[in-house]
């Protein structure tokens, strides 16, 4: 082109982008990506096809000469498989503190999504059902604590561990009379309800008790519990092994060590445990510098 | 959003020069990534290089591809279909939603005192902002869903709260008593007192006090007489602690709400009979107990007891 017709301003052509209601499937695929992209499938679909044809048409009588060097080892065909001492005891004690690494990395951050999780869902109803007891003066030697011990009610959720609510009275007789519902001044059908009991009039005008929430915001509800409890799980998972490796790594480590016979652990109070952590070692004291 | 450190440091010239031939326009190098060649390196323009997909962001926002800004975090806000539930409490409210939270209604809109969630609510076009009140940090909270049938913190009562910490519950207290009430707060630690008047800057109705709680004569001239005292100061003497300041800031009739944490006061005995040892030095104070909740799952071996301090005599 001549240099006028450079000089020329001429529309500039813009790239189209990806538009917004497709901004999850990542940048706009051009032609030019799509042609790289499908190089890349064809040649890997080539290479497998090979391989598929070879391995139909192998034949099994077929001579090969790495066949005179080899042996059997009591009628087993002895190829070495893997390479022994591939890598050394430092390079695999690097390894492993490498994983030790990512893995209690991966354990912190599942313990603080979980944590943050955690400041918004407060179990609330996990409370509920506990019992309430009057307990009689503490003057007459009798502790609120023995006169709740009672305290029964729907389990609603059996791996949490019960509160328990003690209402002081002043005397033997008041703790016989005592009801409930009066004494929190609600209906007695809302007294399961530790973690809101609405007094009698604000239920007449307050939206106090709003037992059907709509469909949705249970269902929110309910997937914000279940992801808090899975990484809750995941996290205590990842962390035990985490340590475990951290323990063989310490094994690799230096220091003369031996390890704990079934009785010395019994004196020690610990517990014999099953799998890679059953062994416990014991490190000889060393001066260090 | 840092750009500068990643994408190499050719990004984003280009577009700049106008009329330049066609591959003038088309920015530099990426930096990282195994394609090369002029593409994705933006326009120029102020943005230049971005991440192409799958490093770091996940390839969403500001693509090099054109397409503006695409914002950084997407997603609905924290509360945008939360319901709110009134409570038996006033003052206290109940979030449901994605939260399953104990909530109040924030005194100082769009501030967060300790970094909590903060849900706003639109009511008939206006517009209401709560603070999750986390019952694993505060036992005041943990004390309100395990059903404790009055905290005597409403709105406008005086407080006395000892043993304030960095203020996080005491932010909530001041929630609760609002602007006509007031919140006395006495805390040793100096370094946990920083947090509790930065926090007290921004909330009129909280007093910090940086004071040993067993010497109230100290600070006897900030305080007037209180409605309520609440002491979570978590020493062996607190009912001797509580008592004191009774003596000198609780009205007659005035409430008192105490947690005790077991194993601060005595380690080796059982809860329950440190609860009850406990009740029964507070009755020596003429602090009445009116009732008793433990905490859990909250807390454990904790226990809150409310009560009432000179109560008139009964008819």
């Amino acid at each position: 082109m001549t240099a006028l017709a450079n000089a020329i301003k001429r529309k500039t052509h813009k790239e189209r982008s990806q538009p917004a209601a497709r901004q999850k499937f990542g940048l706009l695929e051009k032609h030019k990506d799509y042609v790289e992209r499908a190089k890349n499938f064809h040649k890997k679909e080539k290479v497998l096809k090979t391989l598929k044809r070879k391995a139909e048409e192998r034949n099994p009588d077929e001579f090969y000469f790495a066949m005179e060097k080899k042996r059997t080892k009591d009628g087993v065909h002895d190829g070495r498989l893997t390479q022994a001492n591939k890598y050394s005891q430092d390079d695999l004690r690097l390894m492993k503190s490498q994983d030790v690494k990512y893995l209690s990395m991966k354990a912190t951050t599942d313990g603080k999504k979980a944590e943050r999780l955690q400041e918004s869902l407060h179990f609330i109803g996990a409370t509920c059902g506990s019992g309430i007891a009057p307990a009689p003066p503490a003057k007459k030697q009798r502790t609120g604590a023995a006169a709740a011990a009672s305290g029964a009610g729907a389990a609603t959720d059996a791996s949490l561990p019960r509160h328990r609510h003690t209402v002081f009275v002043d005397s033997e007789a008041e703790a016989q009379r005592f009801d409930p519902a009066q004494y929190f001044d609600t209906p007695a059908e809302l007294l399961d309800r530790t973690f809101n009991r609405p007094r009698k009039e604000q239920l007449a005008d307050r939206r106090a008790v709003q037992g059907s929430a709509s469909k949705s915001v249970e269902k929110r509800k309910y997937a914000a519990y279940k992801e808090l409890a899975q990484r809750q799980e995941r996290r205590g998972k990842v962390a035990a092994v985490a340590e475990r490796l951290a323990y063989e790594k310490l094994l690799m480590g230096k220091g003369r060590k031996r390890k704990l016979g079934a009785k010395e652990l019994a004196k020690a109070g610990v517990e014999p445990g099953e799998g890679p952590s059953a062994k416990v070692f014991v490190w000889k004291r060393e001066r260090k510098r | 959003m840092g750009f500068g450190d990643r994408g190499g440091g050719r990004g984003g010239r280009g577009g700049g020069r106008g009329f330049g031939g066609r591959d003038g326009g088309r920015g530099g190098g990426r930096g990282f990534g195994g394609r090369d060649g002029g593409r994705g390196g933006g326009r120029g323009g102020g943005r230049g290089f971005a991440p192409r997909g799958g490093v770091a962001k996940g390839g969403r926002g500001f693509g090099g591809r054109g397409g503006g800004r695409g914002g950084g975090r997407g997603g609905m806000k924290g509360g945008a279909k939360a319901v709110i539930e009134a409570h038996r409490h006033d003052g206290v409210f109940i979030a449901r939603g994605k939260e399953d939270a104990l909530v109040t209604k924030n005194l100082v809109p769009g501030v967060s005192v300790y970094g909590e969630k903060r849900i706003a609510i639109e009511n008939d076009g206006d517009k209401v902002e709560y603070r999750v009140w986390n019952p694993f940090r505060s036992k005041l909270a943990a004390s309100i869903l395990a059903g404790v049938d009055n905290i005597y913190v409403k709105p406008g009562s005086k407080l006395l709260y000892l043993g304030a910490a960095s203020g996080t519950s005491v932010s909530h207290c001041s929630d609760l008593v609002g602007p006509e009430g007031a919140v006395y707060a006495v805390e040793f630690s100096h370094r946990s007192g920083r947090d509790l008047v930065n926090m007290a800057k921004q909330r009129p109705n909280v007093i910090p006090i940086i004071e040993d709680a067993r010497h109230p004569q100290k600070y006897r001239m900030l305080v007037p007489m209180v409605d309520v005292i609440f002491a979570d100061v978590a020493q062996p003497d607190q009912a001797r602690i509580v008592g004191h300041n009774a003596q000198y800031f609780l009205k007659n009739g005035g409430n008192f709400v105490i947690s005790i944490k077991a194993s601060c006061i005595d380690s080796t005995a059982p809860p329950e009979a440190v609860f009850a040892r406990e009740v029964k030095k507070l009755q020596e104070m003429q602090l009445k107990p009116k009732e008793q909740v433990t905490l859990e799952p909250y807390e454990r071996d904790h226990a809150m007891v409310v009560g009432v301090y000179r109560a008139p005599a009964k008819k």
